[in-house]
């Protein structure tokens, strides 16, 4: 309680010394979210309410209604900073939180979602600031509780790295909407991943963008994950970088992707190009077979169901068998027989690796 | 042995004109070690995907898809090791008997024991009843539509006794190796379940004397062996090596006194030649020829018949599988059967094989030879196995991922005179 209130009263110092123009939206980032800092904390407002990034609703009442309070009065019990204190509500309103929402925000819905915090309060200015509307901030909560955990600033750092990878303004919207936890990644983790994709996948910083936008969760992945998918893709498969965006290859996990590859390579669809690029027979488009799976089997596999089933469930226990071989061939330290099976069934791994039949 | 040569000489690589340097140090690309041979394996594939393409048409993808997955294995079990419990496990593990549940479908719904429909068939019923003591199998719930199969064609007459497991369509589970029980034998013997279709339908009775012309390694022998109806089994294979695995398998399952000399012999002629060592003598011939194993070869290097070097032999195949059908012909008795089973999907090595060999048969034996229709089996047991359609001469059993069995082909051929 007393922090909190320290901390407020420290904005508030910080806006009275401030110029006493009134409240302009500036191009930098940080500014907006000051100014709405202050706003929020104080009970003063200076000069004409300036239209703000977030939408308000102007003809919602400023002030909580009487039941409102009422609900919040039970909560006043729980928490002893609650955030049953009418001057958060009134923030939350003027940000455009419907009183449920504000309820819900309070209680915490689920157990994955506590209590509004400090914290939580700046996230939720920083997520406003950046044009998301109330609904939409609610549901990212939901999904991601721990971005209320997040430092106001931080979060806004890492905002700002995502526009310099590219993000513009619609597209970053999208992707912090669709995939909140892109946010929890420090710069640092998002940096290496990102260079992992330039340098070592060799992708153009437009590819980079362009995977950002249509999969983000891909930056989550953990690295040895991505290489493999990467790997899987290019050597094995013969997947060229612009096809591998286009398609959105990133968005499908690598075990379904194997399993599609390998059915449809048995089935004789389709073929991995060899040194030259070339191929003997024409293999289907990479984004018709990453389709649906209804799409997929008729369309490209020309299967049944019943088969592509069973022929997963081999397909599994074919690699556990080799995962085993491999051990087995690790633990023993024998001398590697010849190579057997055809060409195209080779372990994906880039490194050239034997295997005893 | 190095040859002395000027080092000059062998530098002459580079940068000179290539038709300046005598031909010896020229290097030669097509036999430098570092480039890919193209594998046996993959020129089976090649050569499959150009014959069954067209052949299969439509459904070449499926069948080929399946070959190149893991086989499904069937459970051969043996009638003289304890059979028992082993059976009890293997129904519990959610395995079933499909020989015996294709055969409880054509008998009457009403009654829970299965007792036969009209005496034609008290016959090898009766011996199936003997040989399944104690089994309960619960009637499927296609039992109606099997009594109507039964009104419309007559049940197929089977080789008794053989009781062969597998997993139900669909299901990959994957038996465990056989173990020894108390007196030392096998409990069962895993093969290709499409592999005692041929055996089934050879249809051994009792007191017959029947020859395997192409026995190892083994499993249709063994088959053979499990109806214990032969009087005497002659089986034989050209290779010695093969006869000795024969020879193991058989110690592993069968017991002394079943496997004396007089009543299974083992030997390692060459089997064209038994048209002149015994003919006319066997009730029930079978020849499993040697062909060219489809998916043996689209996955092991080993012994694969697509080698280079090996493309000669592949060549005259059809040749030597007519030779040893006709003269399996030769040795059978007149109204005898010859049963001609290969593991290849190809026309050139089934129907045409036949078809020559019975044309021969008639043409310089003057024996007349029937082919006897195998729908009746094929009806029986759809649910188990994917048959090909519109067979022209004898059955073709097709792999399919649900039930990953065969290639097998086999035909059933009558001795007349």
């Amino acid at each position: 309680m007393v922090l909190r209130w320290a901390s407020l009263f420290r904005i508030q110092q910080l806006s009275f010394s401030e110029s006493r123009h009134p409240l302009t939206l500036r191009k930098c980032g940080q500014e907006p979210q000051q100014a709405l800092q202050r706003q929020l904390c104080s009970s003063l407002r200076n000069g004409p309410q300036q239209d703000l990034a977030c939408s308000r609703d102007k003809d919602r009442p400023e002030t909580p209604s009487q039941e409102l309070r009422d609900k919040l009065k039970l909560l006043n019990g729980g928490t002893p900073w609650s955030c049953a204190h009418e001057e958060t509500v009134r923030s939350l309103m003027d940000l455009g939180f419907t009183e449920d929402q504000v309820i819900q925000l309070c209680e915490g819905t689920s157990s994955q979602m506590p209590p509004l915090s400090t914290q939580g309060l700046a996230t939720l200015s920083t997520l406003t600031t950046l044009g998301l509307n109330p609904s939409s901030i609610l549901r990212i909560l939901e999904k991601c509780p721990e971005l209320s955990r997040i430092n106001g600033n931080q979060l806004q750092q890492r905002i700002n790295s995502l526009r310099k990878l590219g993000l513009l303004e619609g597209s970053l919207q999208r992707v912090v909407a669709h995939c909140p936890h892109i946010l929890t990644l420090t710069p640092k983790r998002l940096g290496t991943s990102v260079r992992f994709l330039r340098e070592e996948c060799q992708f153009t910083g437009q590819q980079v963008t362009e995977i950002l936008r249509s999969a983000p969760a891909t930056l989550l992945e953990e690295k040895r994950q991505l290489q493999n998918k990467f790997q899987y893709a290019y050597f094995r498969m013969g997947i060229q970088h612009t096809d591998m965006v286009k398609s959105g290859l990133f968005r499908v996990p690598l075990e379904e992707i194997r399993s599609r590859h390998v059915f449809l390579e048995r089935l004789g669809v389709y073929e991995t190009p060899d040194k030259k690029g070339q191929t003997r027979i024409i293999n289907p488009k990479l984004k018709d077979f990453l389709g649906t799976s209804q799409d997929f089997l008729t369309k490209v596999a020309r299967a049944s169901l019943d088969e592509f089933e069973v022929f997963r469930k081999l397909l599994a226990r074919e690699q556990d068998e080799e995962k085993e071989g491999q051990e087995e061939e690790d633990s023993d330290s024998e001398e590697d027989e010849a190579e057997m099976g055809y060409e195209s069934e080779e372990s994906e791994q880039t490194e050239y690796t034997r295997r005893k039949k | 042995m190095a040859a002395l040569v000027d080092t000059r000489c062998v530098f002459l690589k580079f940068k000179v004109f290539p038709h300046l340097i005598p031909r010896r140090f020229r290097v030669k690309k097509k036999w430098a070690a570092t480039l890919p041979r193209i594998t046996s394996t993959k020129l089976a594939l090649q050569n499959f995907d150009v014959n069954y393409g067209t052949q299969f048409g439509e459904r070449w993808p499926s069948i080929r898809v399946s070959l190149l997955s893991e086989q499904k294995y069937g459970a051969l079990i043996n009638n003289f090791s304890s059979a028992e419990e082993l059976i009890k496990g293997l129904e519990l593990q959610g395995a079933r008997d499909f020989v015996y549940e294709a055969q409880a479908r054509t008998w009457s719904p009403g009654s829970v024991s299965g007792k036969p429909l009209g005496d034609e068939k008290l016959e090898w019923s009766s011996s199936l009843a003997a040989g399944q003591s104690g089994n309960e199998v619960p009637l499927s719930s296609q039992v109606g539509e099997g009594v109507e199969m039964a009104a419309a064609t007559e049940p197929p007459s089977l080789s008794p006794n053989i009781k062969c497991f597998t997993f139900p369509k669909g299901d990959i589970t994957a038996f465990s190796p056989a173990r020894l029980d108390g007196s030392g034998l096998l409990g069962y013997y895993l093969l290709d379940a499409a592999s005692v279709l041929p055996v089934l339908a050879l249809d051994v009775q009792p007191g017959h004397t029947v020859l395997d012309l192409c026995a190892a390694p083994g499993g249709k022998t063994l088959a053979i062996i499990q109806t214990q109806a032969c009087w005497r089994l002659a089986a034989n294979d050209s290779s010695v090596s093969r006869t000795g695995r024969l020879r193991r398998i058989l110690q592993s399952y069968i017991p002394r006194e079943h496997s004396t000399e007089d009543r299974v012999r083992i030997t390692s002629f060459d089997g064209r030649r038994w048209g002149e060592l015994e003919s006319n003598t066997f009730d029930r011939v079978l020849v499993d020829v040697p062909c060219t194993t489809d998916r043996h070869s689209l996955l092991e290097e080993e012994n694969n018949i697509f080698t280079r070097s090996r493309s000669k032999e592949r060549q005259t195949l059809p040749l030597l599988q007519s030779q040893l059908l006709l003269a399996g012909i030769k040795a059978a008795l007149p109204g005898g059967v010859v049963l001609y089973s290969t593991c290849t999907l190809s026309q050139l090595q089934n129907e045409y094989v036949v078809e020559r060999a019975v044309q021969a048969a008639q043409e310089e034996l003057g024996v007349t030879v029937h082919i006897e229709d195998l729908s009746p089996l094929t009806q029986l047991f759809r649910d188990t196995f994917h048959f090909a359609q519109g067979m022209r001469l004898g059955e073709l059993v097709l792999p399919h991922l649900t039930s990953n069995f065969g290639p097998t082909y086999f035909c059933k051929l009558r001795r007349i005179n």
